[in-house]
Protein backbone atom coordinates (compact mmCIF):
# COMPACT_ATOMS: atom_id res chain seq x y z
CA UNK A 1 0.00 0.00 0.00
CA UNK A 2 2.57 2.76 0.90
CA UNK A 3 4.07 1.79 -2.87
CA UNK A 4 1.16 2.88 -4.20
CA UNK A 5 1.05 5.62 -2.15
CA UNK A 6 4.10 7.13 -2.03
CA UNK A 7 4.52 6.48 -5.81
CA UNK A 8 1.65 8.25 -6.44
CA UNK A 9 2.48 11.27 -4.92
CA UNK A 10 4.91 12.35 -7.71
CA UNK A 11 2.97 15.07 -9.28
CA UNK A 12 1.45 16.58 -6.17
CA UNK A 13 -0.19 20.22 -7.13
CA UNK A 14 -2.51 22.73 -5.21
CA UNK A 15 -4.53 24.96 -7.44
CA UNK A 16 -4.77 28.71 -6.57
CA UNK A 17 -6.74 29.58 -3.57
CA UNK A 18 -9.67 31.77 -4.48
CA UNK A 19 -10.10 30.02 -7.96
CA UNK A 20 -12.71 27.23 -7.17
CA UNK A 21 -16.19 27.91 -5.99
CA UNK A 22 -16.61 25.87 -2.44
CA UNK A 23 -12.45 25.62 -1.68
CA UNK A 24 -12.53 25.80 1.90
CA UNK A 25 -8.78 26.02 2.73
CA UNK A 26 -7.79 28.47 5.37
CA UNK A 27 -6.71 32.24 3.98
CA UNK A 28 -7.18 34.36 5.81
CA UNK A 29 -4.52 34.89 9.29
CA UNK A 30 -5.30 36.10 12.10
CA UNK A 31 -8.35 34.98 12.53
CA UNK A 32 -9.49 35.00 16.13
CA UNK A 33 -8.30 38.88 16.46
CA UNK A 34 -10.17 39.61 12.92
CA UNK A 35 -13.44 38.26 14.73
CA UNK A 36 -13.20 39.88 17.65
CA UNK A 37 -12.41 43.14 15.90
CA UNK A 38 -15.31 42.28 13.65
CA UNK A 39 -17.73 42.26 16.87
CA UNK A 40 -16.72 45.06 18.83
CA UNK A 41 -17.07 47.28 15.38
CA UNK A 42 -20.94 45.77 14.50
CA UNK A 43 -21.59 46.82 18.81
CA UNK A 44 -19.86 50.09 18.36
CA UNK A 45 -21.18 50.97 15.01
CA UNK A 46 -24.88 52.63 16.10
CA UNK A 47 -23.06 55.20 18.50
CA UNK A 48 -20.70 56.51 15.82
CA UNK A 49 -22.50 56.96 12.92
CA UNK A 50 -24.94 59.15 12.11
CA UNK A 51 -28.58 57.76 11.44
CA UNK A 52 -28.67 57.77 7.75
CA UNK A 53 -25.65 56.21 7.58
CA UNK A 54 -26.54 53.41 10.05
CA UNK A 55 -30.38 52.63 8.51
CA UNK A 56 -27.68 51.79 5.13
CA UNK A 57 -25.70 49.37 7.40
CA UNK A 58 -28.83 47.93 8.79
CA UNK A 59 -30.06 47.99 4.89
CA UNK A 60 -27.08 46.07 4.21
CA UNK A 61 -27.87 43.24 7.01
CA UNK A 62 -30.88 42.92 5.45
CA UNK A 63 -29.83 42.35 1.97
CA UNK A 64 -26.84 40.10 3.32
CA UNK A 65 -29.48 37.71 4.98
CA UNK A 66 -31.85 37.17 1.95
CA UNK A 67 -28.50 37.04 -0.12
CA UNK A 68 -27.41 33.82 1.98
CA UNK A 69 -30.60 32.23 1.75
CA UNK A 70 -30.39 32.91 -2.36
CA UNK A 71 -26.70 31.57 -2.26
CA UNK A 72 -28.13 28.26 -1.12
CA UNK A 73 -30.11 27.86 -4.43
CA UNK A 74 -27.14 29.42 -6.63
CA UNK A 75 -24.06 28.96 -4.90
CA UNK A 76 -24.84 25.61 -3.27
CA UNK A 77 -27.31 23.92 -5.25
CA UNK A 78 -26.57 25.30 -8.87
CA UNK A 79 -30.20 26.34 -9.69
CA UNK A 80 -30.90 29.63 -10.15
CA UNK A 81 -33.80 31.22 -8.77
CA UNK A 82 -35.66 34.70 -10.33
CA UNK A 83 -38.12 34.64 -7.77
CA UNK A 84 -36.22 35.86 -4.48
CA UNK A 85 -37.22 39.29 -4.80
CA UNK A 86 -41.03 37.93 -5.05
CA UNK A 87 -40.02 36.13 -1.69
CA UNK A 88 -38.54 38.87 0.28
CA UNK A 89 -41.52 40.70 -0.68
CA UNK A 90 -44.15 38.05 0.63
CA UNK A 91 -42.09 38.59 3.99
CA UNK A 92 -42.52 42.19 3.87
CA UNK A 93 -45.99 41.82 3.67
CA UNK A 94 -46.89 39.37 5.89
CA UNK A 95 -44.77 41.77 8.31
CA UNK A 96 -46.50 44.73 7.40
CA UNK A 97 -50.24 43.11 7.26
CA UNK A 98 -49.70 41.69 11.04
CA UNK A 99 -48.05 44.41 12.76
CA UNK A 100 -50.30 47.66 11.02
CA UNK A 101 -53.32 45.64 10.00
CA UNK A 102 -53.67 43.01 12.56
CA UNK A 103 -51.98 45.25 15.46
CA UNK A 104 -49.43 42.24 16.40
CA UNK A 105 -46.57 42.60 17.85
CA UNK A 106 -44.19 42.93 15.98
CA UNK A 107 -41.80 39.85 16.84
CA UNK A 108 -43.98 36.97 16.28
CA UNK A 109 -43.82 38.93 12.63
CA UNK A 110 -40.48 36.94 12.05
CA UNK A 111 -41.44 33.19 12.58
CA UNK A 112 -44.52 34.00 10.64
CA UNK A 113 -43.20 35.26 7.48
CA UNK A 114 -40.79 32.76 7.70
CA UNK A 115 -43.01 30.15 8.28
CA UNK A 116 -45.41 31.69 4.85
CA UNK A 117 -42.32 31.71 2.61
CA UNK A 118 -41.00 28.20 3.67
CA UNK A 119 -44.16 26.79 2.76
CA UNK A 120 -44.23 28.98 -0.85
CA UNK A 121 -40.79 28.28 -1.30
CA UNK A 122 -41.68 23.98 -1.04
CA UNK A 123 -44.94 24.56 -3.12
CA UNK A 124 -42.78 26.60 -5.86
CA UNK A 125 -39.94 24.41 -5.62
CA UNK A 126 -41.80 21.19 -5.47
CA UNK A 127 -42.47 20.59 -8.99
CA UNK A 128 -39.75 22.53 -10.64
CA UNK A 129 -37.00 20.86 -8.93
CA UNK A 130 -37.98 17.62 -9.99
CA UNK A 131 -37.10 18.84 -13.68
CA UNK A 132 -34.63 21.02 -12.32
CA UNK A 133 -32.67 23.82 -13.92
CA UNK A 134 -34.71 26.19 -16.81
CA UNK A 135 -38.06 25.13 -15.28
CA UNK A 136 -37.35 26.44 -11.99
CA UNK A 137 -36.27 29.65 -13.63
CA UNK A 138 -39.45 29.95 -15.26
CA UNK A 139 -41.37 29.14 -12.49
CA UNK A 140 -39.71 31.50 -9.97
CA UNK A 141 -39.86 34.22 -13.31
CA UNK A 142 -43.54 33.57 -12.41
CA UNK A 143 -43.95 34.33 -9.48
CA UNK A 144 -41.74 37.43 -9.30
CA UNK A 145 -43.97 39.13 -11.86
CA UNK A 146 -47.22 38.38 -10.16
CA UNK A 147 -46.66 38.84 -7.27
CA UNK A 148 -46.84 43.14 -7.70
CA UNK A 149 -50.41 43.10 -9.44
CA UNK A 150 -51.56 40.34 -6.70
CA UNK A 151 -50.50 43.01 -4.46
CA UNK A 152 -52.42 45.82 -5.70
CA UNK A 153 -55.56 43.60 -6.06
CA UNK A 154 -56.36 43.39 -2.31
CA UNK A 155 -55.57 47.57 -1.01
CA UNK A 156 -58.18 47.08 2.15
CA UNK A 157 -55.88 44.48 3.29
CA UNK A 158 -52.20 45.79 1.23
CA UNK A 159 -52.73 48.90 0.97
CA UNK A 160 -52.96 48.62 -2.85
CA UNK A 161 -50.47 50.96 -5.26
CA UNK A 162 -49.51 53.31 -2.92
CA UNK A 163 -48.55 50.84 -0.40
CA UNK A 164 -48.54 51.43 3.42
CA UNK A 165 -46.62 52.68 6.32
CA UNK A 166 -45.94 50.54 9.20
CA UNK A 167 -44.93 51.08 12.72
CA UNK A 168 -41.09 50.14 13.57
CA UNK A 169 -40.10 48.25 16.12
CA UNK A 170 -38.91 50.50 19.80
CA UNK A 171 -36.63 49.62 22.31
CA UNK A 172 -36.28 50.97 25.61
CA UNK A 173 -32.68 52.90 26.26
CA UNK A 174 -32.08 53.37 22.79
CA UNK A 175 -32.99 55.52 19.79
CA UNK A 176 -35.02 53.29 17.32
CA UNK A 177 -33.10 53.36 14.76
CA UNK A 178 -29.88 52.03 16.87
CA UNK A 179 -32.56 49.24 18.28
CA UNK A 180 -33.73 48.21 14.95
CA UNK A 181 -30.16 47.98 13.74
CA UNK A 182 -29.22 45.53 16.59
CA UNK A 183 -32.69 43.33 15.71
CA UNK A 184 -30.95 42.93 12.70
CA UNK A 185 -27.77 42.01 13.33
CA UNK A 186 -28.52 39.44 15.91
CA UNK A 187 -31.18 38.24 13.19
CA UNK A 188 -28.78 38.43 10.63
CA UNK A 189 -26.04 36.51 13.26
CA UNK A 190 -28.54 33.23 13.85
CA UNK A 191 -28.87 33.28 10.54
CA UNK A 192 -25.56 32.98 9.60
CA UNK A 193 -24.84 30.04 12.03
CA UNK A 194 -27.58 28.36 10.85
CA UNK A 195 -26.50 28.62 7.30
CA UNK A 196 -22.93 27.75 8.39
CA UNK A 197 -24.06 24.37 10.29
CA UNK A 198 -26.65 23.25 7.32
CA UNK A 199 -23.32 23.83 4.84
CA UNK A 200 -21.18 21.53 6.67
CA UNK A 201 -23.29 18.65 7.38
CA UNK A 202 -24.57 15.98 5.42
CA UNK A 203 -27.38 17.88 3.58
CA UNK A 204 -24.45 20.96 2.65
CA UNK A 205 -22.39 18.21 1.27
CA UNK A 206 -24.91 16.36 -0.91
CA UNK A 207 -26.03 19.58 -2.43
CA UNK A 208 -22.51 19.88 -3.59
CA UNK A 209 -22.30 16.65 -4.83
CA UNK A 210 -25.59 16.68 -6.66
CA UNK A 211 -24.57 19.98 -8.28
CA UNK A 212 -21.21 18.72 -9.15
CA UNK A 213 -21.93 15.51 -10.08
CA UNK A 214 -25.45 14.42 -9.85
CA UNK A 215 -24.67 10.69 -11.32
CA UNK A 216 -22.21 9.91 -8.19
CA UNK A 217 -24.32 11.74 -6.34
CA UNK A 218 -27.02 9.48 -7.02
CA UNK A 219 -25.48 6.25 -6.59
CA UNK A 220 -24.52 7.55 -3.49
CA UNK A 221 -27.87 7.58 -2.49
CA UNK A 222 -28.66 10.86 -2.12
CA UNK A 223 -31.79 12.22 -3.80
CA UNK A 224 -31.44 15.24 -5.79
CA UNK A 225 -34.93 16.28 -6.44
CA UNK A 226 -35.62 16.42 -2.14
CA UNK A 227 -32.18 18.06 -1.57
CA UNK A 228 -32.63 20.62 -4.06
CA UNK A 229 -36.33 21.24 -3.16
CA UNK A 230 -35.63 21.64 0.89
CA UNK A 231 -32.76 24.21 0.27
CA UNK A 232 -35.21 26.18 -2.32
CA UNK A 233 -37.55 26.35 0.82
CA UNK A 234 -34.71 27.09 3.23
CA UNK A 235 -33.67 29.89 0.78
CA UNK A 236 -37.55 31.58 0.10
CA UNK A 237 -37.62 31.22 3.96
CA UNK A 238 -34.18 33.24 3.96
CA UNK A 239 -35.41 35.69 1.79
CA UNK A 240 -38.66 36.17 3.84
CA UNK A 241 -37.49 36.89 6.81
CA UNK A 242 -35.14 39.54 4.95
CA UNK A 243 -38.25 40.84 4.15
CA UNK A 244 -39.88 41.54 7.60
CA UNK A 245 -36.38 42.96 8.89
CA UNK A 246 -36.84 45.12 5.66
CA UNK A 247 -40.83 45.95 6.80
CA UNK A 248 -38.87 46.84 10.06
CA UNK A 249 -36.50 49.00 8.87
CA UNK A 250 -38.20 50.99 6.22
CA UNK A 251 -41.76 51.15 8.00
CA UNK A 252 -43.14 51.28 4.93
CA UNK A 253 -44.28 48.47 2.41
CA UNK A 254 -45.17 49.18 -1.78
CA UNK A 255 -45.56 47.05 -4.09
CA UNK A 256 -43.35 48.19 -6.28
CA UNK A 257 -40.17 47.63 -4.15
CA UNK A 258 -40.58 43.99 -4.80
CA UNK A 259 -40.89 43.57 -8.53
CA UNK A 260 -38.73 41.35 -10.90
CA UNK A 261 -35.78 44.27 -10.87
CA UNK A 262 -35.39 43.22 -7.00
CA UNK A 263 -34.84 39.66 -7.90
CA UNK A 264 -32.35 39.99 -10.77
CA UNK A 265 -30.63 42.90 -8.54
CA UNK A 266 -30.22 39.81 -5.63
CA UNK A 267 -29.40 38.11 -7.93
CA UNK A 268 -26.53 39.76 -9.17
CA UNK A 269 -25.58 40.53 -5.73
CA UNK A 270 -25.22 36.79 -5.24
CA UNK A 271 -23.19 36.47 -8.18
CA UNK A 272 -21.45 39.61 -7.76
CA UNK A 273 -19.99 38.66 -3.53
CA UNK A 274 -19.07 35.37 -4.68
CA UNK A 275 -20.99 31.87 -4.57
CA UNK A 276 -21.17 29.21 -2.11
CA UNK A 277 -18.29 30.78 0.33
CA UNK A 278 -18.86 32.51 3.23
CA UNK A 279 -18.20 36.32 2.72
CA UNK A 280 -20.12 36.14 -0.11
CA UNK A 281 -23.42 37.14 0.98
CA UNK A 282 -22.18 40.07 3.08
CA UNK A 283 -20.22 41.64 -0.12
CA UNK A 284 -22.96 40.82 -2.41
CA UNK A 285 -25.41 43.09 0.04
CA UNK A 286 -22.96 45.82 -0.58
CA UNK A 287 -23.04 45.30 -3.99
CA UNK A 288 -27.26 45.74 -3.93
CA UNK A 289 -27.45 48.30 -1.68
CA UNK A 290 -24.71 50.81 -3.08
CA UNK A 291 -25.02 50.06 -7.12
CA UNK A 292 -28.46 50.88 -7.55
CA UNK A 293 -28.29 53.95 -5.28
CA UNK A 294 -25.23 55.01 -7.72
CA UNK A 295 -26.60 53.72 -10.87
CA UNK A 296 -29.57 56.14 -10.15
CA UNK A 297 -27.54 59.30 -9.73
CA UNK A 298 -26.22 58.76 -13.66
CA UNK A 299 -29.89 57.90 -14.96
CA UNK A 300 -33.32 56.40 -13.32
CA UNK A 301 -33.63 53.54 -15.49
CA UNK A 302 -29.58 52.88 -15.43
CA UNK A 303 -29.91 50.45 -12.35
CA UNK A 304 -30.86 47.08 -14.33
CA UNK A 305 -28.32 47.87 -16.98
CA UNK A 306 -25.73 48.30 -14.43
CA UNK A 307 -26.24 45.23 -12.27
CA UNK A 308 -26.72 43.13 -15.75
CA UNK A 309 -22.99 44.47 -16.98
CA UNK A 310 -21.59 44.08 -13.68
CA UNK A 311 -22.76 40.34 -13.73
CA UNK A 312 -21.30 40.21 -16.67
CA UNK A 313 -18.02 41.53 -16.10
CA UNK A 314 -17.77 39.64 -12.77
CA UNK A 315 -18.59 36.17 -14.36
CA UNK A 316 -15.50 36.55 -17.24
CA UNK A 317 -13.39 38.51 -14.95
CA UNK A 318 -13.54 36.97 -11.34
CA UNK A 319 -15.62 33.68 -11.66
CA UNK A 320 -15.66 33.35 -7.17
CA UNK A 321 -16.78 36.94 -7.32
CA UNK A 322 -15.44 39.59 -4.51
CA UNK A 323 -14.76 36.98 -2.02
CA UNK A 324 -12.83 34.76 -4.19
CA UNK A 325 -10.61 38.16 -5.29
CA UNK A 326 -10.23 38.92 -1.07
CA UNK A 327 -9.27 35.02 -0.97
CA UNK A 328 -6.63 35.44 -3.59
CA UNK A 329 -5.46 38.85 -1.62
CA UNK A 330 -5.49 37.23 1.57
CA UNK A 331 -3.83 34.03 0.63
CA UNK A 332 -1.17 36.33 -1.13
CA UNK A 333 -0.82 37.88 2.26
CA UNK A 334 -0.56 34.76 4.67
CA UNK A 335 2.43 33.77 2.45
CA UNK A 336 4.38 36.43 3.00
CA UNK A 337 3.89 35.97 6.81
CA UNK A 338 6.03 33.89 8.83
CA UNK A 339 4.22 30.92 9.97
CA UNK A 340 3.72 31.02 13.25
CA UNK A 341 1.37 33.95 12.76
CA UNK A 342 -0.97 32.25 10.98
CA UNK A 343 -3.61 31.68 14.05
CA UNK B 1 -22.58 -20.38 -4.18
CA UNK B 2 -25.59 -18.24 -3.72
CA UNK B 3 -25.73 -15.61 -6.54
CA UNK B 4 -25.98 -11.95 -5.21
CA UNK B 5 -25.74 -10.65 -9.00
CA UNK B 6 -27.64 -12.37 -11.51
CA UNK B 7 -28.05 -10.52 -14.53
CA UNK B 8 -29.98 -12.51 -17.03
CA UNK B 9 -30.95 -10.86 -21.10
CA UNK B 10 -29.66 -7.61 -20.59
CA UNK B 11 -30.09 -5.44 -23.52
CA UNK B 12 -29.59 -1.52 -23.86
CA UNK B 13 -29.63 0.40 -26.54
CA UNK B 14 -28.50 3.69 -27.03
CA UNK B 15 -30.47 5.27 -30.39
CA UNK B 16 -28.61 3.09 -33.21
CA UNK B 17 -25.82 1.86 -30.69
CA UNK B 18 -26.43 -1.55 -28.92
CA UNK B 19 -24.02 -1.19 -25.96
CA UNK B 20 -25.15 -4.24 -24.30
CA UNK B 21 -26.94 -7.36 -26.32
CA UNK B 22 -28.55 -10.26 -24.63
CA UNK B 23 -25.88 -9.95 -21.31
CA UNK B 24 -25.97 -13.04 -18.69
CA UNK B 25 -23.60 -12.99 -15.82
CA UNK B 26 -24.04 -14.41 -12.24
CA UNK B 27 -21.85 -12.74 -9.76
CA UNK B 28 -21.40 -15.40 -6.23
CA UNK B 29 -21.28 -13.86 -2.93
CA UNK B 30 -17.82 -13.21 -2.35
CA UNK B 31 -16.39 -13.47 -5.99
CA UNK B 32 -13.74 -11.35 -7.20
CA UNK B 33 -14.34 -10.78 -10.99
CA UNK B 34 -12.79 -9.41 -13.60
CA UNK B 35 -14.22 -7.70 -16.99
CA UNK B 36 -12.78 -7.29 -20.20
CA UNK B 37 -13.54 -6.02 -23.52
CA UNK B 38 -12.15 -3.56 -26.06
CA UNK B 39 -13.33 -0.02 -25.82
CA UNK B 40 -16.91 0.35 -26.64
CA UNK B 41 -17.43 -3.44 -25.68
CA UNK B 42 -20.25 -1.76 -23.12
CA UNK B 43 -18.24 -2.65 -19.92
CA UNK B 44 -19.27 0.68 -18.80
CA UNK B 45 -22.89 0.25 -19.57
CA UNK B 46 -23.18 -2.67 -17.91
CA UNK B 47 -22.34 -0.87 -14.51
CA UNK B 48 -24.75 1.86 -15.34
CA UNK B 49 -27.11 -0.96 -15.65
CA UNK B 50 -26.17 -2.25 -12.27
CA UNK B 51 -26.15 1.12 -11.01
CA UNK B 52 -29.65 2.41 -12.94
CA UNK B 53 -27.72 4.66 -14.60
CA UNK B 54 -29.60 3.67 -17.17
CA UNK B 55 -32.65 1.99 -17.70
CA UNK B 56 -32.25 -1.23 -19.93
CA UNK B 57 -34.48 -2.00 -23.03
CA UNK B 58 -34.68 -5.85 -22.30
CA UNK B 59 -33.80 -8.39 -19.75
CA UNK B 60 -33.47 -8.14 -15.80
CA UNK B 61 -31.01 -7.85 -13.03
CA UNK B 62 -31.44 -9.52 -9.68
CA UNK B 63 -29.56 -8.43 -6.61
CA UNK B 64 -30.00 -11.00 -3.89
CA UNK B 65 -32.80 -12.22 -5.74
CA UNK B 66 -34.41 -8.21 -5.77
CA UNK B 67 -35.22 -6.43 -8.92
CA UNK B 68 -33.27 -3.37 -9.45
CA UNK B 69 -35.39 -2.03 -11.97
CA UNK B 70 -38.04 -1.69 -9.11
CA UNK B 71 -35.71 0.92 -7.23
CA UNK B 72 -35.32 4.53 -8.21
CA UNK B 73 -31.55 4.97 -8.51
CA UNK B 74 -31.08 6.51 -5.26
CA UNK B 75 -32.18 3.68 -3.50
CA UNK B 76 -29.67 1.37 -4.96
CA UNK B 77 -26.75 2.49 -2.93
CA UNK B 78 -29.24 1.63 -0.02
CA UNK B 79 -29.13 -2.35 -1.13
CA UNK B 80 -25.28 -2.01 -0.94
CA UNK B 81 -24.14 -1.67 -4.41
CA UNK B 82 -21.28 0.72 -4.83
CA UNK B 83 -18.98 1.54 -7.58
CA UNK B 84 -16.41 4.10 -9.14
CA UNK B 85 -16.55 5.51 -12.47
CA UNK B 86 -13.82 5.50 -15.29
CA UNK B 87 -13.27 8.97 -15.14
CA UNK B 88 -12.81 10.13 -11.42
CA UNK B 89 -15.90 11.21 -10.12
CA UNK B 90 -14.81 13.25 -6.89
CA UNK B 91 -16.45 16.17 -5.89
CA UNK B 92 -14.13 18.87 -6.66
CA UNK B 93 -15.70 21.59 -4.48
CA UNK B 94 -15.19 19.08 -0.88
CA UNK B 95 -12.28 17.98 0.41
CA UNK B 96 -10.92 14.52 0.46
CA UNK B 97 -12.49 13.51 3.79
CA UNK B 98 -15.50 15.56 2.86
CA UNK B 99 -15.79 13.22 -0.34
CA UNK B 100 -15.78 10.34 1.93
CA UNK B 101 -18.11 11.55 4.21
CA UNK B 102 -20.40 12.06 1.71
CA UNK B 103 -19.63 8.27 0.46
CA UNK B 104 -21.75 7.51 4.25
CA UNK B 105 -24.44 9.61 2.75
CA UNK B 106 -26.71 6.97 3.72
CA UNK B 107 -25.50 6.17 7.04
CA UNK B 108 -26.58 9.45 8.50
CA UNK B 109 -30.10 10.97 9.46
CA UNK B 110 -29.41 14.88 10.07
CA UNK B 111 -31.79 16.38 7.88
CA UNK B 112 -31.51 20.41 6.84
CA UNK B 113 -33.83 21.70 10.31
CA UNK B 114 -31.52 19.29 12.85
CA UNK B 115 -27.55 20.03 11.04
CA UNK B 116 -28.87 24.14 10.61
CA UNK B 117 -30.14 24.48 14.64
CA UNK B 118 -26.90 22.47 15.01
CA UNK B 119 -28.07 19.17 16.63
CA UNK B 120 -25.96 16.72 14.09
CA UNK B 121 -22.84 17.26 15.66
CA UNK B 122 -22.18 13.72 17.23
CA UNK B 123 -23.70 12.38 14.05
CA UNK B 124 -21.08 14.15 11.93
CA UNK B 125 -18.75 12.89 14.37
CA UNK B 126 -19.18 9.47 13.84
CA UNK B 127 -19.05 9.77 9.52
CA UNK B 128 -16.22 11.75 9.84
CA UNK B 129 -14.02 9.08 12.14
CA UNK B 130 -15.38 6.54 9.55
CA UNK B 131 -13.85 8.37 6.73
CA UNK B 132 -10.53 9.28 8.89
CA UNK B 133 -10.31 5.51 9.02
CA UNK B 134 -10.74 4.34 5.53
CA UNK B 135 -8.63 7.10 4.56
CA UNK B 136 -5.53 5.97 6.97
CA UNK B 137 -6.54 2.35 5.73
CA UNK B 138 -5.45 4.12 2.29
CA UNK B 139 -2.55 6.00 3.19
CA UNK B 140 -4.08 8.87 2.45
CA UNK B 141 -4.90 10.56 5.52
CA UNK B 142 -2.29 13.52 5.22
CA UNK B 143 -4.79 14.17 2.13
CA UNK B 144 -7.48 14.51 4.44
CA UNK B 145 -8.46 18.22 4.18
CA UNK B 146 -6.97 19.01 0.35
CA UNK B 147 -9.27 19.42 -2.28
CA UNK B 148 -9.34 16.86 -4.47
CA UNK B 149 -7.74 18.64 -7.62
CA UNK B 150 -4.27 18.60 -5.62
CA UNK B 151 -4.02 15.06 -6.04
CA UNK B 152 -2.29 13.03 -9.31
CA UNK B 153 -5.07 11.31 -10.12
CA UNK B 154 -3.82 8.05 -9.39
CA UNK B 155 -4.46 9.04 -5.95
CA UNK B 156 -7.77 10.73 -7.21
CA UNK B 157 -8.69 7.05 -7.76
CA UNK B 158 -7.65 5.87 -4.33
CA UNK B 159 -9.93 8.17 -2.87
CA UNK B 160 -12.97 7.20 -4.78
CA UNK B 161 -12.31 3.58 -4.12
CA UNK B 162 -12.11 4.89 -0.12
CA UNK B 163 -15.63 6.90 -0.59
CA UNK B 164 -17.42 4.00 -2.24
CA UNK B 165 -16.13 1.86 0.21
CA UNK B 166 -17.65 4.80 3.28
CA UNK B 167 -21.13 3.22 1.67
CA UNK B 168 -20.48 0.06 3.06
CA UNK B 169 -21.70 -2.07 -0.14
CA UNK B 170 -21.90 -5.79 -0.81
CA UNK B 171 -20.78 -5.28 -4.11
CA UNK B 172 -18.02 -3.24 -5.13
CA UNK B 173 -17.89 -1.84 -9.07
CA UNK B 174 -14.58 -0.63 -10.05
CA UNK B 175 -14.47 0.96 -13.62
CA UNK B 176 -10.69 0.72 -14.22
CA UNK B 177 -9.42 2.05 -11.19
CA UNK B 178 -5.84 1.23 -11.89
CA UNK B 179 -6.01 3.24 -14.46
CA UNK B 180 -3.66 6.46 -14.10
CA UNK B 181 -1.03 4.35 -12.04
CA UNK B 182 2.56 4.04 -13.03
CA UNK B 183 3.42 0.70 -14.17
CA UNK B 184 5.56 0.38 -11.16
CA UNK B 185 2.66 0.72 -8.66
CA UNK B 186 0.21 -1.57 -10.19
CA UNK B 187 1.49 -4.64 -8.40
CA UNK B 188 1.23 -2.91 -5.41
CA UNK B 189 -2.57 -1.64 -6.14
CA UNK B 190 -3.40 -5.13 -7.09
CA UNK B 191 -2.39 -6.22 -3.44
CA UNK B 192 -4.59 -3.49 -1.46
CA UNK B 193 -7.82 -4.34 -3.80
CA UNK B 194 -6.84 -8.29 -2.96
CA UNK B 195 -7.05 -7.44 1.14
CA UNK B 196 -10.51 -5.47 0.69
CA UNK B 197 -11.88 -8.42 -1.03
CA UNK B 198 -10.65 -10.46 1.83
CA UNK B 199 -10.98 -8.15 4.73
CA UNK B 200 -14.21 -6.84 3.83
CA UNK B 201 -15.71 -9.57 2.44
CA UNK B 202 -16.63 -8.08 -0.36
CA UNK B 203 -17.92 -8.95 -3.88
CA UNK B 204 -15.88 -7.00 -6.15
CA UNK B 205 -16.58 -7.22 -10.35
CA UNK B 206 -13.19 -5.15 -11.60
CA UNK B 207 -12.94 -3.63 -15.02
CA UNK B 208 -9.71 -2.83 -16.48
CA UNK B 209 -8.03 -2.47 -19.32
CA UNK B 210 -4.63 -3.70 -17.72
CA UNK B 211 -4.44 -7.05 -18.56
CA UNK B 212 -1.64 -8.36 -16.06
CA UNK B 213 -3.05 -6.46 -13.33
CA UNK B 214 -6.61 -8.25 -13.97
CA UNK B 215 -5.29 -12.14 -14.39
CA UNK B 216 -3.07 -11.69 -11.45
CA UNK B 217 -5.96 -10.80 -9.43
CA UNK B 218 -9.21 -12.63 -10.62
CA UNK B 219 -9.35 -16.01 -10.79
CA UNK B 220 -12.64 -15.65 -13.14
CA UNK B 221 -12.70 -13.19 -15.85
CA UNK B 222 -15.31 -11.95 -18.23
CA UNK B 223 -14.92 -10.81 -21.49
CA UNK B 224 -17.38 -8.38 -23.73
CA UNK B 225 -17.10 -7.42 -27.29
CA UNK B 226 -19.60 -5.24 -28.98
CA UNK B 227 -22.44 -5.96 -26.24
CA UNK B 228 -21.53 -9.67 -26.42
CA UNK B 229 -20.58 -11.82 -23.95
CA UNK B 230 -17.70 -13.82 -25.76
CA UNK B 231 -16.19 -15.93 -22.92
CA UNK B 232 -16.95 -16.21 -19.34
CA UNK B 233 -14.78 -18.37 -16.86
CA UNK B 234 -11.03 -18.97 -14.97
CA UNK B 235 -8.47 -16.76 -15.74
CA UNK B 236 -6.05 -19.41 -17.32
CA UNK B 237 -8.64 -20.75 -19.75
CA UNK B 238 -10.09 -16.92 -21.17
CA UNK B 239 -6.70 -16.20 -21.63
CA UNK B 240 -5.98 -18.23 -23.84
CA UNK B 241 -9.50 -18.25 -25.49
CA UNK B 242 -9.03 -17.30 -29.06
CA UNK B 243 -11.99 -14.97 -29.38
CA UNK B 244 -10.55 -13.19 -26.59
CA UNK B 245 -7.25 -13.01 -27.55
CA UNK B 246 -8.29 -11.45 -31.20
CA UNK B 247 -10.88 -8.85 -29.45
CA UNK B 248 -8.44 -7.84 -26.63
CA UNK B 249 -5.15 -9.07 -26.23
CA UNK B 250 -3.56 -8.18 -29.84
CA UNK B 251 -4.86 -4.60 -29.06
CA UNK B 252 -4.06 -3.70 -25.59
CA UNK B 253 -0.68 -5.55 -24.57
N1 LIG C 1 -25.00 7.60 -22.57
C1 LIG C 1 -24.70 7.08 -23.78
N2 LIG C 1 -25.29 7.57 -24.89
C2 LIG C 1 -25.02 7.06 -26.11
N3 LIG C 1 -24.17 6.05 -26.33
C3 LIG C 1 -23.54 5.52 -25.26
C4 LIG C 1 -23.77 6.02 -23.94
N4 LIG C 1 -23.01 5.30 -23.08
C5 LIG C 1 -22.33 4.41 -23.83
N5 LIG C 1 -22.64 4.54 -25.14
C6 LIG C 1 -22.14 3.71 -26.23
O1 LIG C 1 -22.23 2.39 -25.84
C7 LIG C 1 -21.10 1.66 -26.25
C8 LIG C 1 -20.43 1.00 -25.05
O2 LIG C 1 -19.78 2.00 -24.28
P1 LIG C 1 -19.09 1.72 -22.89
O3 LIG C 1 -20.01 0.94 -22.04
O4 LIG C 1 -18.62 3.02 -22.34
O5 LIG C 1 -17.85 0.82 -23.31
P2 LIG C 1 -16.59 0.38 -22.45
O6 LIG C 1 -16.76 0.87 -21.05
O7 LIG C 1 -16.56 -1.09 -22.56
O8 LIG C 1 -15.40 1.01 -23.11
C9 LIG C 1 -20.19 2.63 -26.98
O9 LIG C 1 -20.44 2.49 -28.37
C10 LIG C 1 -20.67 3.96 -26.50
O10 LIG C 1 -20.47 4.93 -27.48
MG1 LIG D 1 -15.66 2.11 -19.99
Amino acid sequence: MTGVRGAALTGHRRPAVGLAAGDRRRTWPWRRAALAMTVVAAAGLPFVLPPYRLFQVTLVLVYAVALLGLDLVVGHSGQISLGHGAFFGVGAYVAAVMIGRLGLPYPVTLPAAALVTYGLGWAAGLPALRLRGLYLAVVTFSVAVVLPPLLKRFPEVTGGAMGMPVATPRGAGLDDDQWIYFLVLATAAVAVAGIRNLTRSRGGRALTAIRQHPAAAEVLGMQAASHLTRAFAWSAMYAGVAGALHTWTTGFVAPDTFTLSLSITLLAGAVIGGLATPAGPLLGALVVTAVPAAARELNPAAPGLVSGLLIVAVVYAAPTGLAGLLRRAAAAVAARLPAGRRA
Amino acid sequence: MAALLEVSGLTMRFGGVTALSGVDLAVGEGELVGLIGPNGAGKSTLFDCLTRRCAPQEGRVLLAGEDLARLPAHRVAGRGVARTFQNTALFPGLSVRENVMAGAHRHGRAGFWGAALGLAAGEERRLRETADALLARFGLGEYADHPPEALPYGTTKLVEIARALAAGPRLLLLDEPAGGLAPAEVPAFAGLIRRLHAELRLTIVVVEHHLDFVLSLCRRIVCLERGHKIADGPADAVRRDPAVVAACLGVTR
